[in-house]
């Protein structure tokens, strides 16, 4: 996870291909933040990885960015560390515990759920 | 964040986000017209301006407040009413634009519904499973059934298109494969039974009667030939049809239809077909029409066992008449060869068109056995055939040659039932060309034994090797003899004397001729020779057997050396001493009987090139009161003349029912045998069991007579081998 506040080059709306976990996507938190992930880690959710492959062309899908107004930065950016920690878990390089602060685990769980994660 | 999350402490509850609950009474209301909106959207391909997330967090918000139903129901009547839209636009399609317009919606309605899920899918998660509704995807299909694929308008104009195409396409017309493929692909997706109620069957049936009209119109026009070949092509066809565009599932069904329409239902038509049904295929030897017609009988249920029996009762047919033809009987060798061309012949068709199949082999070989020993002659005419190849047939073979036309002699005598009869014309016949050193190849004729030996045994055989020991022995005993005695014999004719042990050799007790006394005077020396050398032995000349060389000066000098049977020799010394003699007087100066005597003056005088004698009066047949003259215009361009006699090769009718006589008497002791085997063993065994056991034994040889075992049996009684029981006659007790 890199870059807050960093805006990545617009993404030609023909490289989204399905399935295509190639490159990266960009996530805009409640207040404005984005985090560019690569889209690899943001396919851990399931709720983005539908927004990312539906067949449509809606616009997420199409610009390569997502907002989630209802998601504020602390929270988007645990999200996104989780993201990346998944992907290391599953494929055996990661085996601590992912670290959650007690004061914003009811925040997350209720982003978990949303995102299907 | 489930999944690969370590565990984390759930028991607690999530109460929903308390403080975004707006408590607006038109906020579902409002949340429902925008995912209503993105609903048409998405159906007007104008998804782009639309934002997923927002769209799914409409969707989330209306699940987690509750109104979760009202977003189902809503999604239903919004796709309901599109699908009755489409329905009309489809409706509308002109002519052969139905199918792609059909086609093309359901593409679009595929697509539409995916997007559709996705945005929805937290009411799919959560929802659904709870409030047990049908899952997004599931009801998007079975809208389109019911409001598409089983609208009055559309369902019945589907199939009748899509059994309309397959129609033109099996009159030849190309049709569009791709487009077939998509919408039986769709009627698959809607549900197996949806494929099967609202296509499959319906086709099913179309086919059935289109197949039942077009074979009959087939058979009424075609041969048999080209009739299985056109069936064979319609099966292919509707192999490939399955492949192309329809579920693999029909393929059993459909080709089960072709299969029953073409093939089943005139199955007895075409094996019977009249110039070219099976019997007319097997007489030319279509190999390639067989081959298709086994491959297509053996898909129907009795097909083969219907070519099996016809081919079988041809064969028994067709083999009844040859070995009962008198014409055929007339020659004993192209008889068998006739037998071995049949046999060489199914052979060959059943591996080539029946793909070796074992019930083929075994019918042609059941038929053989049933045809072959219809002929009681059978046996012999099989002997008289290996005669004749070891005689002269197999000069210039190569040993494989001979292995191979053995071999096959040797199936034929696998099929007799009457191996013993064989066996003693066999001795017979090997006898003679043992005698007259006509056998061309002494390996050939060993081998025959061991084939002999392998199928039945040491017993049947030993005679006839006994046979070969003693030409062996004889050749050395001659040698001995003439070592040793040739000063004491001087310059008499040569004598070559076969000493054959009684009972190895098929020789008939014939009383023996007079002798010329030159060749007496010889035949004494050896007989005092041989006894001197073997104590307590006794000699007795076969003269019927022998053969004799002399030499012959004719009227102008010219000289001739004649090699005829000993009797034959024995006539012509009398003509040393005399020109003319009747008949009479030849029977009495050499004492040989009547039926030898005029077989061998026949040879002598009648036939052409060879008659050294001259016969009066002129004719064909030897008759008692014939005068003989030494024939001085002899004239032949060989110095060696070889007089056969003219022998009957095939046995006369007295001599064959004295042959089989031989026959019957020799099997006696072998069935006395087989029941003292049995009854030693059993003890106690009632008629019955005993008959069939006596023919279990015995079939490798022959199939003895029950009402011979049952006088074999009643024999053995009388000379106290077995009892009757006391109490119930019908069985039997052994007395040891």
């Amino acid at each position: 996870m890199v870059g807050k506040g960093e805006a990545p080059a617009p993404r030609d709306p023909e490289e989204e291909e399905e399935e295509d976990t190639g490159g990266v996507v960009k996530l805009i938190s409640a207040e404005g933040f984005e985090f560019v992930i690569d889209k690899k880690a943001a396919m851990v959710s399931n709720t983005l990885r539908n927004m990312l492959t539906s067949p449509g062309g809606f616009s997420e899908t199409r610009q390569g960015e997502v907002r989630f107004p209802e998601i504020s930065t602390h929270i988007l950016e645990k999200i996104c560390q989780y993201f990346y920690w998944s992907l290391h878990y599953s494929s055996g390089q990661e085996t601590a515990e992912f670290p959650i602060e007690p004061e914003i685990t009811l925040d997350l769980m209720m982003a978990a759920n949303y995102l299907d994660t | 964040m489930s999944g690969g999350g370590p565990p984390r402490k759930r028991n607690f509850k999530i109460e929903a986000f308390k403080h975004r609950v707006e408590l607006d009474p038109k906020y579902a209301e409002r949340t429902w017209k925008v995912l209503e909106h993105a609903i048409h959207e998405i159906y007007n391909h104008n998804a782009s301006g639309l934002s997923f997330e927002e769209l799914y967090r409409s969707a989330y918000n209306m699940v987690l407040h509750k109104y979760g139903e009202k977003l189902y129901d809503g999604l239903q009547s919004t796709m309901t009413w599109r699908l009755k839209e489409i329905s009309k636009s489809i409706e509308t399609a002109q002519g052969g634009l139905f199918l792609e317009e059909l086609n093309a919606k359901w593409m679009d309605h595929n697509k539409a519904l995916q997007m559709i899920r996705d945005i929805l899918m937290y009411m799919d998660r959560t929802y659904v499973p709870t409030a047990h509704r049908t899952p997004v995807h599931e009801l998007g299909l079975n809208l389109w059934r019911d409001h598409i694929i089983h609208s009055p308008m559309i369902h019945s104009r589907l199939l009748d298109t899509l059994l309309d195409l397959i129609d033109r396409e099996r009159m030849g017309e190309v049709i569009n494969r791709g487009l077939m493929r998509s919408i039986t692909k769709m009627l698959m997706d809607l549900g197996p039974a949806v494929y099967q109620d609202d296509f499959e069957k319906p086709f099913l049936e179309v086919s059935a009667s289109f197949y039942s009209g077009e074979s009959q119109e087939f058979i009424e026009c075609c041969d048999c030939g080209n009739y299985l070949k056109k069936a064979e092509r319609r099966l292919n066809e509707e192999m490939e049809r399955v492949s192309h565009y329809l579920d693999a599932g029909s393929e059993a069904k459909i080709t089960s239809v072709v299969e029953k329409e073409m093939i089943a239902n005139h199955m007895h038509r075409l094996v019977d077909m009249e110039n070219s049904g099976l019997v007319n295929m097997l007489v030319d030897d279509k190999y390639e029409d067989l081959g298709r017609m086994y491959a297509l009988f053996r898909r129907v249920p009795d097909g083969l066992s219907r070519i099996r029996d016809v081919m079988t009762s041809y064969l028994r047919e067709t083999g009844k008449q040859l070995v009962t033809d008198p014409e055929r009987l007339k020659d004993p060798v192209e008889f068998v060869q006739r037998l071995l061309d049949e046999k060489d012949k199914h052979d060959k068709i059943i591996s080539v068109a029946f793909g070796n199949d074992k019930t083929f082999q075994n019918a042609l070989n059941s038929s053989f056995e049933f045809f072959i020993n219809l002929n009681n002659r059978s046996p012999e005419f099989i002997s008289l055939y290996v005669d004749d190849k070891l005689r002269k047939g197999l000069k210039g073979a190569t040993e494989e040659d001979v292995e191979v036309i053995l071999d096959k002699v040797m199936m034929l005598f696998r099929y007799l039932q009457e191996k013993d009869v064989f066996e003693k014309y066999y001795k017979q016949h090997l006898a003679k060309r043992l005698l007259s050193g006509k056998t061309v190849s002494d390996d050939a004729e060993r081998s025959m034994i061991v084939k002999l030996k392998t199928e039945c045994g040491y017993q049947f055989t030993s005679k006839l090797e006994g046979m070969f020991t003693d030409m062996k022995t004889s050749q050395d005993t001659m040698q001995d003899f003439y070592a040793k005695k040739s000063e004491e014999l001087g310059d008499g004719p040569t004598l070559d004397v076969h000493i054959l042990t009684t009972g190895s050799w098929p020789t008939q007790p014939s009383p023996p001729c007079n002798l010329p006394t030159e060749i007496l005077t010889v035949c004494e020396k050896f007989r005092s020779y041989y006894l001197g050398t073997h104590n307590g032995r006794r000699l007795t000349w076969q003269t019927n057997m022998g053969t004799a060389d002399i030499k012959a000066t004719f009227g102008k000098g010219q000289k001739h050396e004649l090699n005829v049977s000993t009797y034959q020799m024995c006539v012509l010394m009398l003509f040393n001493n005399a020109d003319g003699l009747t008949y009479k007087d030849i029977e009495r100066d050499t004492e040989i009987p009547a039926s030898d005597l005029k077989r061998c003056l026949q040879s002598l005088a009648c036939v052409k090139g060879k008659n050294v004698l001259r016969k009066e009066p002129m004719s064909k047949d030897i008759s008692e009161d014939d005068t003989f003259y030494f024939n001085d215009k002899f004239t032949s361009k060989l110095v060696k003349v070889k007089i056969g006699t003219v022998v009957a090769q095939k046995e006369s009718e007295p001599e064959k029912q004295e042959t089989r006589q031989r026959v019957e008497e020799d099997r006696k002791p072998q069935i006395e045998a087989a029941i003292v085997r049995i009854m030693k063993s059993r003890r106690v065994l009632d008629h019955n069991s005993i008959v069939a056991e006596v023919t279990k034994q015995l079939q490798a040889r022959f199939l003895p007579n029950p009402v011979v075992i049952k006088k074999r049996i009643e024999s053995l009684i009388e000379r106290e081998f077995l009892e009757r029981d006391k109490v119930d006659r019908k069985l039997y007790r052994y007395l040891a």
